[in-house]
């Protein structure tokens, strides 16, 4: 089983329009937490965005690791109460193995995002 | 075989009469208890028990059947013991057979906050007759064997309170046993007769509607569990009651005795075996208010992780079945006992997680406010106006599960 | 079997997901500003039936989700 590793992000908050609009470099994963919340890693300094109140910040609170398809969708449908989704790409976010967890579904992997204080207490739910 | 098990329970059914002095409404054990105590303690009989089910069908016959008086305050801990005590005389006095059991209880600490409520908790039981004692891990695993004091690693067991007296008792005869003793002096007990309104004169209270027709009272008492916020609605009250459900569950048969009954006040459970070798577990209630009585997978899930942590035998059993009742929570986690300002309308409510052990003390003290038409002392700081007179009674450390 | 909460940002989770919010109502015919106070602080509707709430998808976007449920079945009414 891979190991979690820290997972430095941007959180940005914005009106919906502005995180909507904006674009951003190639590579790199722009996650809609809420409507108005984005988690955007790899960091990204200085983000073009629509709306002179956003909050932008460094989030280093997050950890990850990147699956094979197959191996992650074993270990989730016995970890999940909710249904996963089908098509790709796709986020989501929900208790996994009852710690709150984001997924991010691409074509033959996912990524496994956990708050990085419960790393080990989600390894270990995952062995 | 115990003498008292060869008795069979007798009740003497009766047509609902026009009028009764007293109208209790709801036959759990709150509302049986008045009912006998009014009758054994004085001679007052003209008494019906309004029931919309069976009796004790309702969450009297949903809880976890723990008795003991540790509570965290001076007017509770006498409260309940003067219950527990009752509770002890019960069996000699109905000549029934409640199963009462004593076994014992230990209340398991894992920070040092909780250790410091602990030895408080010691203190204030014994200034005020009950009888605890702060127990260290060496004793707390000479009195239960079982018990992991490592807590799985996570959740060591670094103190604790000892209170002997706790005890458990069979919830139906407890039922059945008050009803008997009220029925065989004249009280009226009446099964499937649900209360839909409360006759009003006035502000007053006059009797009750019923699916058997309208009956007039001298007093009303709502006794029932779940639905008195309805009920004191009709009489233009409205209470500090919310009603939530509680889970619990019982295990397949266990072969060895597990003689006490352990609570952890961290990981938000309790353990106790029932007679018949099950090992019945509970835990918090559920956060959400509701009247329903749906049980859910997650809380087995949650509530066994955290009962196999203390006490890993548990591991090996496998769960039996499970159920919810719902609990009328008060803002302070005490009962709510006494008048309501509503002339003929008593209420006895606010039973939440902790109606059971409560069960003779209350009836007890209820009947004689009715009896009486004066506030017993022993129940006056749980009269409902103490939430508007600032003298709230915070005890929700001695909730056991909160 | 658990309740389930739409969310309307992350679809239907488990209830152990949320954390329950209550939306107190003080009755209008209460115009004392005391028994206001008093009945704000203490004393609740906790109806038998549809009542509107909110829940918090703790687990989730960290939005509070407004809907209705009804207190005697658990049955959710709208969101």
């Amino acid at each position: 089983m891979p190991e979690l590793k820290r997972l430095p992000a941007t959180r940005i908050v914005a009106t919906p329009a502005a995180l909507d609009a904006a674009k951003w470099p190639d590579g790199t994963l722009a996650l809609r937490l809420a409507s108005d919340e984005l988690l955007v890693t790899p960091p990204v300094a200085n983000p073009a965005l629509d709306d002179p109140h956003a909050i932008i910040i460094a989030d280093a609170g997050y950890a990850g690791v990147w699956l094979p398809e197959a191996e992650a969708l074993a270990f989730l449908e016995r970890a999940c109460e909710w249904e996963l989704p089908v098509q790709r790409p796709a986020f989501a976010q929900g208790a996994v193995a009852g710690i709150a967890a984001k997924l991010w579904f691409e074509a033959g992997r996912v990524l496994l995002i956990v708050p990085a204080p419960l790393i080990a207490d989600f390894e270990e739910r995952m062995a | 075989m115990n003498e008292f098990m060869e008795k069979k329970v007798q009740f003497k059914w009766h047509e609902p009469k026009k009028h009764y002095d007293v109208v209790i409404i709801g036959g759990g054990g709150h509302g049986l208890s008045t009912a006998y105590f009014l009758a054994t303690r004085h001679g007052v009989t003209d008494v019906a028990v309004l029931e919309r089910s069976y009796i004790g069908g309702g969450n009297s016959g949903r809880n976890t059947t723990v008795i003991r008086s540790n509570y965290g305050i001076p007017e509770a801990v006498r409260f309940y013991q003067r219950s527990v005590e009752l509770y002890y005389q019960l069996e000699a006095e109905t000549e029934r057979w409640i199963m009462h059991k004593q076994k014992g209880l230990l209340w398991l600490a894992h920070t040092e906050a909780a250790v410091r409520a602990e030895v408080a908790r010691a203190e204030i039981n014994t200034a005020f007759g009950a009888d605890t004692e702060y127990v260290t891990p060496k004793q707390i695993k000479e009195i239960c064997p079982e018990i992991d004091l490592s807590g799985g690693g996570a959740w060591p067991v670094i103190g604790g309170s000892y209170h002997p007296a706790g005890s458990t008792a069979r919830h139906d005869r407890v039922n059945w046993a008050l009803a008997e003793g009220a029925n065989r002096r004249g009280v009226h007990i009446h099964q499937r007769t649900a209360v839909t309104g409360l006759l009003m004169d006035g502000d007053r209270v006059t009797g009750v509607e019923t699916t058997a027709g309208p009956i007039s009272a001298k007093v009303v008492l709502s006794a029932v569990g779940g639905h008195v916020t309805t009920l004191a609605k009709m009489a233009g009250l409205r209470l500090p009651i919310r009603t939530h459900p509680l889970q619990a569950y019982v295990t397949n048969h266990y072969e060895l005795t597990f003689n006490p009954i352990v609570a952890s006040t961290s990981l938000l459970f309790y353990v106790s075996q029932t007679a018949r070798g099950e090992m019945l577990i509970g835990a918090e209630i559920d956060r959400q208010p509701s009247y329903s009585y749906n049980s859910g997978h997650h809380f087995l899930q949650s509530c066994s992780f955290r009962a196999i942590t203390l006490l890993p035998f548990l591991r090996n059993l496998r769960i039996l079945r499970q159920w919810t009742g719902v609990c009328d929570m008060s803002p302070d986690y005490s009962p709510i006992m006494g008048k309501t300002g509503v002339e003929g309308f008593y209420i006895t409510t606010g039973w939440g997680t902790w109606g059971f052990k409560a069960i003779p003390a209350g009836g007890e003290q209820m009947a004689q406010l009715i009896a009486t038409g004066q506030t017993p002392e022993p129940i006056a700081p749980f009269s409902l106006d103490r939430f508007a007179n600032d003298r709230t009674l915070a005890d929700r450390g001695s909730a056991g599960t909160h | 079997m658990s309740i389930l909460i739409p969310c309307p940002h992350c679809g239907s989770r488990p209830i152990q997901e949320f954390v329950y919010g209550e939306i107190p109502a003080v009755p209008d015919t209460l115009t004392d500003p005391d028994a206001r106070d008093l009945d704000r602080a203490f004393m609740r509707a906790n109806p038998e039936g549809v009542q509107a709430e909110a829940w918090f998808h703790l687990y989730g976007c960290r939005r509070w989700v407004r809907l209705e449920r009804d207190t005697r079945t658990d049955a959710i009414q709208s969101s």
